[in-house]
């Protein structure tokens, strides 16, 4: 009931943000939201069925600039985040197919090396992404279905609201898969695969299934990118960038719901802070991890939830 | 008397080592089996083969007539085989009872399902219950089962093995790490589940005394091979299988 009311505030506050806030704390925002959708796809893969993946930059890069260059060409909203996510959704089903194939270091370093593939294609296809110039002048098209209704993006805030709708689409039916049978049958992937296996799990389709998720979750955060920003350039699919959702996890906390999220406004915060002070911000955000890590290992959640009723 | 599965020329090499060697037999439905031998006889290794844990590389499989030898575990339990592991192996970071209802979910075809809640799952939540009252882990229900003591887990691998409803099971040691009393327990209540879930089941076992005095049909197994199989009293009288356990009393 608590968490109801927490989370029913938490809602309302969003919602009424625009009203007293500035455009730069409600870009800081969407970035946060981007990131917490971005983060739990990954989670599902990594806290839910025990796949660390160092290459989830790779599908947010294809989101995004699958939505930029739907854009530059037809500019309607709603068709370019539909069509980046669905990008994202086919590169990590074939890409999923030759990952889920091994697991542990394999399988990070086979997702590192694909994503950085998919880095190597933004940075040297000129023709296609306009290489290290990245892809310019993307609009922040109007949100419309044609005939029935039409919204004009222009001001941050409506844009604001598109994100903020998604996320909370997005968070809803994640908070859905994880506690439906697909969910449990994952998390028995990630507790034990041979076990999983010998109850009749198919353990390699529920895996790429797992993966083509995480893979359409960072697809939509990187659609939701160039409307944004009006650009999209190839450190969005370096790996680096592939690291942001690992260390919010971990932060936020990895066998929680939450956990992802609470990590991504931490993270986000933290390195808005640090960068202030110094351009070695990842620096100190790593002590941070490393402390968290070794402290409390379910992450700031877990602080706060009960031992016993840990999920 | 109706054979259940059966094997033909079936064989496992780790190197040049034939864990499994030439093994051609036939256990029947209903019989309560037990596959003993000394260390590194190969049974793990031929249960492994008969679950799909394993591939041999070379023989055949026949479940009820139908060909398995190069299915993979998880389509095995459909046809109606399971099994247990002699290493623990349950989810641990899950509940006791989510350890059971995974696969009774598997068995309906329902794991694919990904908006329902799990308690909308009437008939799963039911079965997995009811399994849960079976094995005596009724009040557990709510734990995580990496926190139940060693009996405890060993009973909840029981479980989890009987959950998809199989008509034949393998149980690799089911009673390991128990002491003396518990061991009678468990494998009185394996009898119980085979008499009442029509399973046939097949059990690796280390004492003596539990397998002459439960199994209705004995299989020894020395060096990848079988040695001899028989009841219990036929194998109790076999000079061959006295030999290999060192005159020991049977």
């Amino acid at each position: 009931m608590k968490t109801r009311l927490a989370i029913l505030f938490l809602i309302i506050f969003l919602a009424v943000l625009p009203a007293f806030a500035g455009k730069y704390l409600l870009y800081v925002t969407i970035h946060i939201l981007l990131l917490s959708i971005f983060s739990l796809g990954f989670n599902l893969l990594f806290g839910y069925t025990g796949l660390l993946s160092f290459g989830q930059a790779g599908f947010y890069a294809v989101g995004a600039y699958g939505c930029a260059k739907i854009l530059l060409v037809y500019p309607s909203l709603l068709v370019g985040i539909l069509g980046g996510v669905a990008l994202a959704g086919v590169a990590s089903l074939v890409l999923g197919v030759l990952c889920i194939r091994h697991t542990r270091i394999y399988f990070s370093m086979l997702t590192l090396s694909f994503g950085m593939m998919i880095f190597s294609l933004a940075w040297k296809w000129r023709d296609m992404t306009g290489g290290d110039d990245g892809l310019v002048g993307i609009p922040r098209a109007p949100l419309e279905v044609p005939g029935v209704f039409k919204i004009n993006m222009a001001a941050m805030e409506s844009y604001y609201y598109v994100v903020l709708g998604l996320s909370l689409l997005a968070i809803y039916l994640f908070q859905r898969i994880i506690r439906s049978p697909l969910g449990l049958t994952l998390q028995g992937i990630r507790d034990s695969e041979t076990r999983a296996a010998c109850v009749g799990v198919s353990v390699r389709k529920y895996r790429l299934l797992s993966f083509t998720i995480a893979g359409l979750y960072a697809g939509l955060a990187g659609a939701l990118l160039p409307p944004l920003e009006s650009t999209v350039t190839p450190p969005v699919a370096h790996w680096s960038h592939s690291a942001e959702p690992v260390l919010a996890t971990l932060l936020g906390g990895i066998y929680t719901f939450a956990g992802p999220i609470v990590g991504s406004v931490l993270f986000y915060l933290l390195k808005d802070i640090i960068v202030r002070f110094t351009e070695y911000w990842l620096i100190c955000l790593g002590v941070i991890v490393v402390v968290l890590v070794m402290g409390f290992r379910g992450g700031v959640v877990s602080i706060f939830l009960k031992e016993g009723s840990r999920r | 008397m109706k054979e259940i599965i059966r094997t033909e020329s079936l064989a496992k090499y780790f190197g040049k080592m034939a864990a499994v060697h030439e093994v051609t037999l036939t256990l029947q439905e209903g019989l309560f089996t037990s596959v003993i031998g000394p260390n590194g006889a190969g049974k793990t290794t031929l249960i492994n083969l008969l679950s799909g844990y394993l591939l041999p590389d070379r023989g055949k499989i026949l479940f009820q007539g139908n060909e398995i030898t190069r299915l993979g575990p998880d389509r095995r339990v459909r046809m109606g085989i399971s099994r247990s592991f002699q290493v623990m192996n349950i989810f641990p970071r899950m509940t006791v009872f989510q350890n059971i209802l995974l696969p009774v979910l598997s068995r309906l075809n329902k794991t694919s399902s990904a908006f329902s809640s799990l308690l909308s799952q009437k008939e799963a939540v039911g079965e997995a219950e009811k399994i849960l009252g079976e094995v005596w882990l009724k009040d557990e229900k709510d734990f995580p089962a990496g926190e139940l003591s060693h009996g405890d887990q060993r009973l909840l691998e029981l479980g989890i093995a009987v959950a998809s409803n199989p008509r034949l099971c393998f149980l690799d040691e089911p009673s390991s790490g128990m002491n003396p009393i518990e061991r009678i327990k468990v494998l009185e209540l394996v009898k119980k589940l085979a008499a009442e879930r029509k399973t046939t089941f097949i059990i690796v076992e280390h004492d003596m005394d539990i397998v002459f005095s439960l199994s209705d049909w004995i299989v020894v197994m020395n060096r990848g091979e079988v040695l001899a199989e028989g009841r219990p009293a036929e194998i109790r009288a076999n000079r061959e299988v006295r030999e290999i356990y060192l005159g020991e009393e049977i």
